[in-house]
């Protein structure tokens, strides 16, 4: 008990991650019979696969102090040119020339990113257009459709009641990215780029190395949620996939990064995505529209947002008071000594 | 203060305070932009009538009204607004809805409407917009001025607005029956053969650009946009710049949904998403121009002018490109290359000439 405590102390934003993953499960579970079966548990791992990536790829571009907006679009491009060659080239070619596009796009980005030192948003917000005009170039305007459908049945398999290949890759990339980010000089110094870029920069640390390892991350994850969305449907759309940034940044968020950077990590993008799953899943239960779904997700991003704001603010004026009460008491202490200097020689 | 230090520069020529204010890569840029708009309107067959020059302007203004106030926000260094489209969304919602509503008709449905009562109709439905605006633009500028990242807090916002306008018209389109008040606004025109939302375009750059040059409230957008430290020393706290500056780019965005359900007599959610206009969404679109146009993104420095003629700039673009015969996915691309260059220009520039952070 005494080790819990401990542990709650001194990962709040975790615990706190957790507790709202577990009270969303348990009133979905509560309130819905069929939300606690196997079946529910199959589609909720099947949607973690695609937003537990774009969760995670947000997560280490937040903790790096940046975020990535054009994920969408490196997604829709790779889903485009995944289905789109998979006829003539067969599936796996095609897979891995869609996931290597992404990998470059994203480093090219975290490249130019460290090389100009622009925020990211700048350049990737520029992106998200040209990418799109390449997804629309490469599906010439068209949604692009399997006509192989094996590999769409092969993807959803079932694996040990919960799994299918998509979600048992998934949860492996989750792994050797929580692996690399923890236990590797190149994760660690993701993290100090982040939290305090300055200090990182004054003690050597270079700072295109580590962006551009995030930013190739980060694609890679986009590309292969646009790889396993486009061939789970069996159809890509290169204007679609624009919905994943919202659920990514709030899975980001409810695991407890912060915008500041240098917070958070892999053990909470996977909670975080949780949490947004059992929530989207919950409301499919209630026949809820998915433009409800979408306004919940806002809400709570906004609610996130300004409770970090906050205890941010409060901080900062604590600090500050603190501050002041300090001066005042260094003043009175010296004025005191100052007087009991005096009254000997007066 | 002497004569001597008011008039420096006086005795250069253009071209000599061109090229001491602006870097040889900006000016390397422009040219080329300029030389392949010239060489495009040379060689495009009626591109340069007055038809299709009043066609650029009037593609130009819904887009180009709504990217002006976001400048303001940009020029505030609160980077930009995701959420432009989805506050254009609930306005038209907002706007459509209250155009129909049973109370707000102009009596019964074979009676002639008097100007008045479609003028009354308008001012409800068009006061009652604007308020929805301004409280949307208060709520993210309270957000974004206690410090929250505006993209983050805009994201969430975006979802909000769009759920909001999507539960409030069952996601259906909302319509009304002509004639109605806002036809004025739409598709009239009071000068000449120019559509009025044409010469709401013109007014609404002027005055933006004499209020950042000339008044105060302008003065300290920059001053808040330069530095941030500056700003909170002399007073001119960020809270209450991010609110003005999110309610203006909010009602520049409501402005533009009423004009366009005025065009179309009705309304949905989705107008302003990827099938508006020919490019992309509109969000992306209006931070497409504020970037095309040359102003900076981290704050103080740029104009509404610049704006104004970068909106003008990508229209026609996309108009030598459509009249060439290109698909949506060459245009997109077009744009996004633009974006990209002018990026990476700015940023070499800014690289080269001032201390980083």
């Amino acid at each position: 008990m005494d080790r819990l405590k401990h542990w709650v102390t001194e990962n709040p934003d975790l615990s706190f991650a957790i507790l709202l993953a577990v009270s969303v499960f348990t009133f979905f579970a509560i309130t819905e019979p069929l939300f606690f079966t196997h079946r529910t548990g199959f589609a909720i791992m099947e949607r973690f696969a695609v937003l537990g990536l774009v969760g995670l790829a947000l997560t280490l571009c937040i903790i790096a102090g940046e975020i990535d907006l054009s994920i969408g679009s490196n997604a829709a491009l790779a889903a485009v040119i995944t289905v789109r060659f998979t006829d003539d080239w067969g599936a796996i070619n095609a897979l891995l020339m869609a996931l290597a596009i992404s990998t470059t796009i994203g480093a090219i980005q975290g490249y130019f990113i460290a090389y100009l030192r622009i925020r990211a948003i700048v350049l990737t917000v520029g992106t998200l257009m040209l990418l799109r005009g390449v997804a629309l170039f490469a599906a010439e305007e068209k949604t692009v459709m399997l006509t192989d459908f094996r590999i769409p049945d092969f993807i959803s398999t079932k694996m040990l009641s919960y799994f299918s290949p998509a979600s048992l890759l998934v949860i492996a990339m989750f792994v050797v990215v929580g692996l690399f980010m923890t236990f590797t000089r190149y994760g660690r110094e993701i993290y100090a780029i982040g939290g305090a870029r300055k200090e990182a920069l004054a003690s050597g640390i270079s700072l295109q190395r580590p962006m551009i390892i995030v930013f190739a991350i980060s694609g890679f994850c986009a590309g292969l949620g646009g790889v396993i969305i486009g061939l789970r449907s069996g159809t890509a759309q290169a204007l679609g996939l624009q919905y994943l940034l919202l659920a990514g940044t709030v899975a980001a968020f409810i695991g407890g990064v912060s915008i500041l950077g240098g917070k958070g990590g892999v053990i909470g993008a996977a909670i975080g995505t949780l949490t947004v799953n059992f929530l989207n899943t919950g409301l499919v239960f209630n026949v809820t529209p998915a433009f409800m779904v979408q306004l919940y997700l806002g809400i709570l991003l906004l609610v996130v947002i300004m409770f970090q704001t906050g205890s941010r603010v409060f901080e900062e004026r604590q600090r500050r008071s603190q501050l002041l009460a300090d001066v005042d008491r260094r003043r009175s202490i010296l004025s005191e000594k100052i007087a009991a200097l005096r009254r000997p020689s007066g | 203060m002497t004569d001597a230090t008011l008039n420096t520069g006086d005795h250069l020529n253009l071209i000599q305070r061109i090229r001491r204010d602006y870097s040889p890569l900006v000016i390397g840029m422009v040219g080329l932009f300029l030389i392949v708009f010239v060489a495009g309107a040379v060689f495009t067959d009626d591109f340069l009538t007055w038809f299709n020059v009043k066609t650029i302007i009037r593609d130009a203004a819904l887009v180009g009204i709504m990217a002006i106030g976001l400048t303001f926000v940009t020029l505030s260094g609160n980077f930009f607004l995701l959420s432009m489209k989805e506050i254009a969304a609930l306005s038209i919602i907002c706007f459509a809805t209250l155009m129909s509503a049973d109370w707000n008709q102009w009596g019964a449905a074979d009676a002639d409407p008097t100007t008045w009562t479609l003028g009354m109709t308008f001012l409800v439905a068009f006061v009652a917009t604007m308020i929805i605006a301004t409280v949307a633009g208060a709520l993210q500028g309270a957000l974004i001025g206690l410090g929250g990242n505006p993209i983050v807090v805009t994201l969430g916002a975006a979802g909000l607005f769009f759920g909001i306008g999507s539960w409030w018209s069952d996601n259906l389109v909302v319509s009304y029956r002509r004639p109605h008040g806002a036809e004025w606004l739409g598709t009239g025109s009071f000068i000449g053969d120019i559509p009025n939302i044409t010469v709401a375009f013109i007014i609404i750059a002027i005055v933006a650009e004499l209020t950042l040059r000339y008044t105060t409230f302008g003065r300290q957008v920059y001053l808040v946009g330069a530095n941030r430290a500056a700003g909170r020393a002399t007073g001119h706290e960020n809270f209450g710049m991010a609110i003005k500056c999110c309610i203006i780019a909010s009602v520049c965005a409501a402005f533009v949904a009423v004009a366009f359900s005025g065009q179309v007599s009705s309304a949905h959610v989705n107008y302003f998403s990827s099938e508006f206009g020919s490019s992309g969404d509109m969000t992306i679109m209006v931070i497409a121009i504020v970037m095309v146009g040359g102003n900076s993104i981290m704050g103080g420095y740029g104009s509404t002018l610049r704006t104004s003629l970068g909106a003008i700039f990508i229209s026609s673009i996309d108009n030598m490109m459509v009249l060439n015969g290109f698909n949506s996915g060459a245009r997109v691309l077009a744009v996004g290359l633009m974006i990209v260059f002018s990026i990476i220009v700015f940023a070499l520039v800014r690289r080269g000439s001032r201390a980083v952070e």
